[in-house]
């Protein structure tokens, strides 16, 4: 998987156990980063599997879920869109199944999708389209770090603080522990 | 039916009003259901017509959307299980699968080796009696009558052995976190070693009825071809990607259960038509009487539920997994993520009938009405599945 993604600026990537999690690698990549991320996998014969969204702390984690279809390994594409503005390019363009995709995710999260060929409602009436059902309540958000599972770390950009540990000096524990909530 | 004078609009409803017409001059705007005898259900197409052939075509969904992913948010994943049989009533039992699967995986319950084949018997049949329904209805969507009436019959016949265990007919909830809900009896064992031999016996008059029928071969021969890079691009999977020569099949790609033990073919066909699937589907069923037969040769006495296994109220442990299996329209994948909450914190279910449905737009581009109909029917479609 490194040396698929050779040369892209990658913020995290991570091999993870499969029997445990049902994925073989994990990558956090900027949304910058994305088309060509999909471009790569495009070529290298992987076929998409879903797209959906995670309510998290620090924002709504896109999970872009690809396998293929001789070489099994589920890879996870993930990028962070922040609450305020969810805005992440169209893999419609690479990826034909996407659209659909992406316009499902746009109705539970109300994540954007800029570059998707025919962005309306897929699943929600229109006249309620803009509920956003799976949006969580800011006080019942959980931290990415807390959620996902961190993997065996093969690459971690410096500047990427998302699935680090905290530091002790705020308060919270390292391994899981959520920060108290009154 | 509206028709479009150039790009002045006359009527219709938001999709319409949004739906991108092509350049061209005078055709004409058709909305295919949502009511309609083809449209298995209430799936709805958008086309553009010139004259018979169609320009451009858009499925609208949703008209059977429940939304499952914000129930799983509010149920534990013992009370979620019910909503997996409603899924697909075609095959229900492999999303009771693809849910408990995952929900195991990340509480790492193993599971009692009978019960495991337990599930693979009572879900190939389901299997089964998916395939015959799709097999009557296609039939019926092509204008043949007559053969839905022997696919039912034999399917009730396993909807009788399915209701032993299970209790219900259609939207069954039989799989536990851990196991299944009850044993199959010796009536049940029974039935089912019967019923072998005689479906075993019908399949060569299906094919001398319908497979081999002139008017059949004319409707789906060379109709509604898939490309290998479509299925990448569109992710479809199951019999669509194997009528298009990909051997890709979860319960041999990623097996789980006790799938290596078992031996069995991946049926293919490199025709990518219509044809290819119907082949694909038609083998599929005789593999899958060939697995159960051996899980009743190989069947271990013992429990179907592992001891100590979740009540209701138990709490997911917290971490992520993603469990896929293989249903009877492609695969069937749950992402399960928990904080260690009551509920699970977000739930995915991965519709295979979602993404073979996508490329409908890009296959029927260009063909006749009456082919698109056929290749609709070829995808083997149940809306609420595809809408969940």
């Amino acid at each position: 998987m490194d040396a698929l993604f050779q040369g892209l600026a990658l913020d995290y990537l991570a091999r993870c156990d499969e029997a445990k999690t049902g994925k073989a690698w994990q990558v956090f990549l900027p949304a910058s980063t994305l088309v060509k991320a999909a471009e790569r996998l495009l070529a290298a014969d992987y076929h998409i599997e879903d797209i959906l969204a995670v309510d998290c702390a620090e924002g709504f984690v896109v999970t872009y879920h690809f396998d293929h279809f001789d070489k099994p390994g589920r890879v996870a594409i993930r990028v962070l869109a922040p609450h305020e503005a969810p805005v992440v390019p169209s893999i419609a363009g690479l990826f034909g199944g996407a659209e659909w995709h992406e316009r499902e995710t746009r109705d539970f999260h109300g994540v954007v999708f800029e570059g998707n060929p025919n962005f309306i409602p897929l699943l929600i009436d229109p006249d309620m389209a803009d509920c956003f059902p799976l949006r969580k309540d800011p006080k019942s958000r959980v931290k990415t770090r807390d959620l996902l599972e961190a993997g065996e770390v093969v690459y971690c950009n410096p500047t990427f603080t998302l699935m680090a540990p905290d530091a002790p000096a705020e308060g919270h524990v390292s391994g899981g522990a959520k920060t108290a909530t009154a | 039916m509206t028709l479009y004078a150039d790009t002045q609009q006359v009527a219709g409803d938001f999709y319409t009003n949004n739906f991108a017409k092509t350049a061209r001059e005078g055709s004409l705007i058709l909305n295919l259901g949502p009511q309609h005898p083809s449209t298995h259900g209430v799936l709805r197409v958008i086309v553009e017509m010139d004259g018979e052939y169609i320009l451009r075509a858009e499925p609208v969904l949703g008209y059977l959307h429940r939304m499952h992913e914000k129930m799983a948010e509010v149920k534990t994943a013992a009370q979620f299980i019910p909503n997996m049989g409603r899924v697909d009533y075609g095959h229900a039992l492999g999303w009771n699968w693809a849910f408990v699967g995952a929900v195991e995986k990340m509480a790492g319950i193993e599971v009692p080796e009978r019960a495991e084949y337990v599930r693979v018997i009572t879900s190939e049949l389901n299997r089964i009696a998916s395939h015959l329904l799709w097999w009557g209805a296609y039939l019926l969507d092509l204008g043949a009558f007559t053969p839905i009436m022997y696919a039912f019959d034999d399917r009730e016949k396993i909807l009788d052995i399915l209701q032993m265990p299970t209790g219900s007919r259609l939207t069954y909830s039989y799989f536990r976190i851990g196991g299944v809900a009850q044993d199959l009896s010796e009536d049940c064992i029974k039935s089912i070693r019967d019923f072998i031999p005689w479906m075993r016996s019908r399949l060569p008059m299906y094919k001398d009825l319908v497979s081999d029928n002139i008017i059949l071969r004319k409707r789906i021969e060379g109709i509604g071809v898939i490309e290998p890079a479509q299925c990448r691009a569109y992710g479809a999977t199951g019999p669509v990607c194997r009528g298009s020569g990909i051997g890709y099949d979860v319960r041999r790609a990623t097996p789980y259960s006790v799938f290596p033990k078992l031996d069995f073919e991946v049926p293919t066909s490199d025709l990518k038509d219509a044809r290819g699937r119907y082949d694909v589907r038609m083998i599929e069923i005789e593999q899958s009487m060939r697995i159960i037969e051996q899980c009743l040769e190989q069947m271990p006495e013992g429990d179907v539920l592992v001891k100590g296994a979740p009540k209701p109220s138990w709490k997911v442990p917290k971490g992520e997994a993603y469990f896929a299996v293989e249903g009877a329209r492609g695969k069937i994948g749950v992402y399960v993520v928990s904080d260690g909450g009551k509920n699970i914190y977000r739930t995915k279910l991965r519709a295979p009938g979602f993404c073979n449905l996508s490329l409908f737009a890009e296959v029927s581009q260009g063909t006749i009405l009456a082919d698109a109909v056929a290749i609709l029917g070829s995808l083997d479609l149940i809306i609420p599945e595809i809408d969940r």
